[in-house]
C-alpha cells in the first residue's frame, strides 16, 4: 500500500528547533496523525485532516500555519480576491465591512469578490440538489474541506452522501476566470484569483484538491495576513461607508457561522442539522453510518468550533465575530447577485464534482489474514500496557502505541509507566 | 424454550454447517451490558466497527455489521437484565454473540415482525422501542439464529460475510 501512496500537502509547518516533546499537540490531534519520536513531533501526512487543532494546542509555537504571502499576487497581470464570510467579522466597530473590503484594492488587488454573493443562490442550489438525489439521505456539506477528507479517511461508506458541487468559493472562482478572460482579453493564467481563508483546511484545498478537476485557485492568503495588512494601508479618507462603487453582500455572509447555512438550506419541509468542532463531527458521521439519526436530509458539519469564524487563520475571537457578522445579516438590504452567465455555468454542470476517493487510514493490512493476525498482536501488548494513556511515550494512547509496534513504528520499551516498573523491579531484586 | 433461525437465500445451505460447529476465530472481543444502561450503550457496536475498520473489511459489509450489532445492542440494554456480546472475527465474515439474562422473548415470530415492541415507557422515552430493532438485524445479517426462554435468557447470533 505505502508504493500508492501520494505525497500530500498540509498548510501545517513543524518547526522542530522550538518542539520540546511535550505531547500537547499528539493528544489533540482528531485523526492520530502526530507522534512524538526522539523527542520531536512527527506528522503522518496520509492522516493529516487539517483542521488546525494542533497550532492551537501548541504552547511553544512549533506548529506553524502556512499560507501564501501576499507578494505571490505579484506574478499575475489581473488579480483578484475572494473574501470568505468570516473575514467580516474581524473588524471593529470603527471599520464598516465596506471599508475593509475596498482597502483590498489599496493593497493590490484590481478586484475584490465575497463568498457571500453566492450563499444565498447556493441554498436553493442545494434544495435542488436534494431534490435530484432522494435515494441518498443525509446529504452532506461539502463546504469544510477538513470534514470532506474526515470522511475520506474514517468513514468512507458515507463518501456518497457528500454534496458534489464544489463550495462557494470555487465556484466563484470557475465564474470569474471565465468572466475576467471575457470582459478584460486576458488569458486564463494571466489572471491570478486568490482566496482569503480563515483555515488551513482551506489553504490545503487549495494546494491539492480534493475532487475538483483541477486547482481552480492561484493561491491562498491567510485573514490575518490581509487584516495586517489592511490596518497598515487604512488611512482617514477610507472610511465611508457609503461608497456606492463598492457592492457588499452582506446577507450571504451568514454561512461564515456554523447553524445559519442549515437553517437557510431549510425551506420548513426539510430535516436539518448543524455540528461543529471536529470530535462533533466524528461522534455524529458515526451515528449517521450507524443509521441512528432519522430522516435527516442535510446536514452541515464544520471542523472549527462555531463555524468557519473560528478558524484558526481568523484574528478575532469566534464568539465576537458571529456577534458582528449576525449583526450584519440583520440589518442587510437584500442585495442579490443575479447573474446569467453564472447560471448557465451551473446549468451546464460547470460546478459538479467528480466522485470523492476513500483514503483509509485505519487498515492495519491489505490482507485481511494478516491484519487479524495484527489486531491479536496489538490486543496481546495492550494488555501489558498501563491504560493510563499518558502520551508519554509519543503516541496519543496506549492502543495507538499498542498500533505503533505492530506497525513497527514504536517499541515496548517506549512505555515510560512500564519502564519505570522494571527499573523498580531490578532495584528491588538488587535489594534481596 | 423456542428458537428461530433466518439465512438470507445465498447462505441458506451454509447455516447450520458453520454455526454449529464452533471454529475458532482470529480474533475475538468481548463486552459486558448493563440494564437500561444507555449512558455507555452503543460502545460496543463502535468497537466492532472500529475492528472491522482496522480489518480492511469493505465498507459495505462494515455497514451491515455496524447496524446490526447496534441493534442487538440496544435490544439488550433496552429489554434485558443485561447481558454480553462476544465478536469473533474470520477472514470471511463476523460472528456476533448476544446472549443476555432474560427475561426473554415469548414468541420470537412476533418479535420479529416491523412495528412490534413491548419497551416500556422509559425506554420509549429514550426513542427506542419502534419495533424496528429485530427486523433491522434480519436486513443487515446473511445469518441470524434466536433461541430465548421465556422468563429466563435470550441468545441471538448473528453472521455477516465480507462479500
Amino acid at each position: 500500500m505505502n508504493s500508492k501512496r501520494k505525497k500530500y500537502f498540509h498548510a501545517i509547518k513543524l518547526i522542530e528547533e522550538k518542539c520540546t516533546g511535550c505531547t500537547k499537540c499528539v493528544r489533540v490531534c482528531p485523526t492520530e496523525a502526530l507522534r512524538v519520536r526522539n523527542g520531536k513531533v512527527q506528522l503522518d501526512a496520509t492522516r493529516c485532516i487539517d483542521c488546525g487543532k494542533c497550532v492551537v494546542a501548541c504552547p511553544f509555537g512549533a506548529i506553524q500555519t502556512y499560507a501564501d504571502h501576499i507578494s505571490s499576487i505579484d506574478k499575475f497581470k489581473y488579480k483578484l480576491a475572494i473574501i470568505s464570510t468570516s473575514f467580516a467579522g474581524q473588524f471593529p466597530a470603527n471599520i464598516g465591512y465596506k471599508t475593509a473590503k475596498k482597502t483590498l484594492l489599496k493593497i493590490g488587488f484590481d478586484e475584490v469578490a465575497e463568498e457571500s454573493m453566492v450563499t444565498v443562490k447556493m441554498s436553493s442550489i442545494i434544495r435542488e440538489y436534494l431534490d435530484k438525489h432522494k435515494n441518498i439521505r443525509p446529504i452532506i456539506s461539502s463546504n469544510c474541506p477538513s470534514i470532506v477528507r474526515l470522511i475520506q479517511l474514517r468513514f468512507p461508506s458515507l463518501l456518497p452522501n457528500i454534496l458534489h458541487l464544489e463550495a462557494p468559493m470555487s465556484m466563484l472562482s470557475v465564474y470569474f476566470r471565465k468572466k475576467i478572460c471575457k470582459e478584460q482579453n486576458l488569458k486564463e493564467d494571466e489572471i491570478g484569483i486568490f482566496l482569503i481563508v480563515p483555515c488551513v483546511s482551506q489553504v490545503t484545498a487549495v494546494h491539492q484538491p480534493e475532487g475538483t478537476y483541477k486547482n481552480l485557485e492561484d493561491g491562498a492568503i491567510s485573514i490575518q495576513e490581509i487584516y495586517c495588512r489592511i490596518m497598515t494601508e487604512l488611512t482617514e479618507n477610507d472610511y465611508d461607508e457609503n461608497d456606492e462603487d463598492i457592492e457588499i453582500y452582506p446577507k450571504g455572509l451568514s454561512w461564515a457561522i456554523s447553524g445559519m447555512e442549515a437553517e437557510e438550506v431549510n425551506d420548513g419541509r426539510l430535516k436539518t442539522m448543524a455540528v461543529s468542532g471536529v470530535d462533533n463531527a466524528i461522534k455524529i458521521l458515526a451515528k449517521i453510518e450507524n443509521q441512528q439519526i432519522e430522516n435527516l436530509d442535510y446536514i452541515v458539519m464544520n471542523s472549527c468550533t462555531n463555524g468557519c469564524v473560528g478558524g484558526v487563520l481568523n484574528i478575532e475571537n469566534s464568539f465576537i465575530a458571529t456577534s458582528r457578522i449576525r449583526s450584519l445579516v440583520r440589518n442587510a438590504n437584500e442585495q442579490e447577485f443575479n447573474d446569467q452567465y453564472f447560471e448557465d455555468m451551473y446549468q451546464q454542470g460547470k460546478f459538479n464534482v467528480p466522485p470523492l476517493d476513500p483514503r483509509p487510514i485505519m487498515t492495519l493490512d491489505d490482507d485481511i489474514k494478516i491484519a487479524l493476525s495484527k489486531m491479536k498482536k496489538i490486543n496481546a501488548i495492550l494488555k501489558q500496557l498501563p491504560g493510563l494513556d499518558c502520551s508519554a511515550c509519543g503516541s496519543p494512547t496506549c492502543k495507538s502505541l499498542a498500533e505503533d509496534i505492530v506497525m513497527g513504528n514504536a517499541k515496548i520499551g517506549d512505555c515510560v509507566v512500564l519502564l519505570r516498573k522494571e527499573i523498580q523491579d531490578k532495584a528491588n531484586r538488587g535489594k534481596k | 424454550m423456542s428458537e428461530f433461525w433466518y439465512a438470507q437465500p445465498a447462505y441458506e445451505n451454509r447455516r447450520l454447517g458453520q454455526v454449529n460447529s464452533t471454529p475458532i476465530p482470529d480474533f475475538v472481543q468481548n463486552f459486558k451490558l448493563g440494564e437500561k444502561d444507555f449512558i455507555n450503550a452503543g460502545k460496543a457496536s463502535a468497537q466492532i466497527k472500529i475492528a472491522l475498520k482496522q480489518l480492511g473489511v469493505d465498507h459495505v459489509y462494515l455497514r451491515r455489521a455496524a447496524i446490526a450489532s447496534y441493534e442487538a445492542e440496544i435490544n439488550i440494554t433496552a429489554h434485558s437484565r443485561g447481558g454480553r456480546i462476544t465478536s469473533k472475527y474470520f477472514p470471511d465474515r463476523v460472528h456476533i454473540v448476544f446472549d443476555d439474562d432474560g427475561p426473554g422473548m415469548g414468541d420470537i415470530e412476533k418479535s420479529i415482525s416491523p412495528g412490534y415492541s413491548t419497551a416500556d415507557e422509559q425506554v420509549r422515552e429514550m426513542g427506542f422501542g419502534a419495533g424496528m430493532g429485530l427486523p433491522n438485524i434480519i436486513k443487515n445479517c446473511d445469518i441470524l439464529h434466536i433461541i430465548s426462554e421465556e422468563g429466563v435468557k435470550t441468545f441471538l447470533e448473528v453472521i455477516i460475510y465480507f462479500g
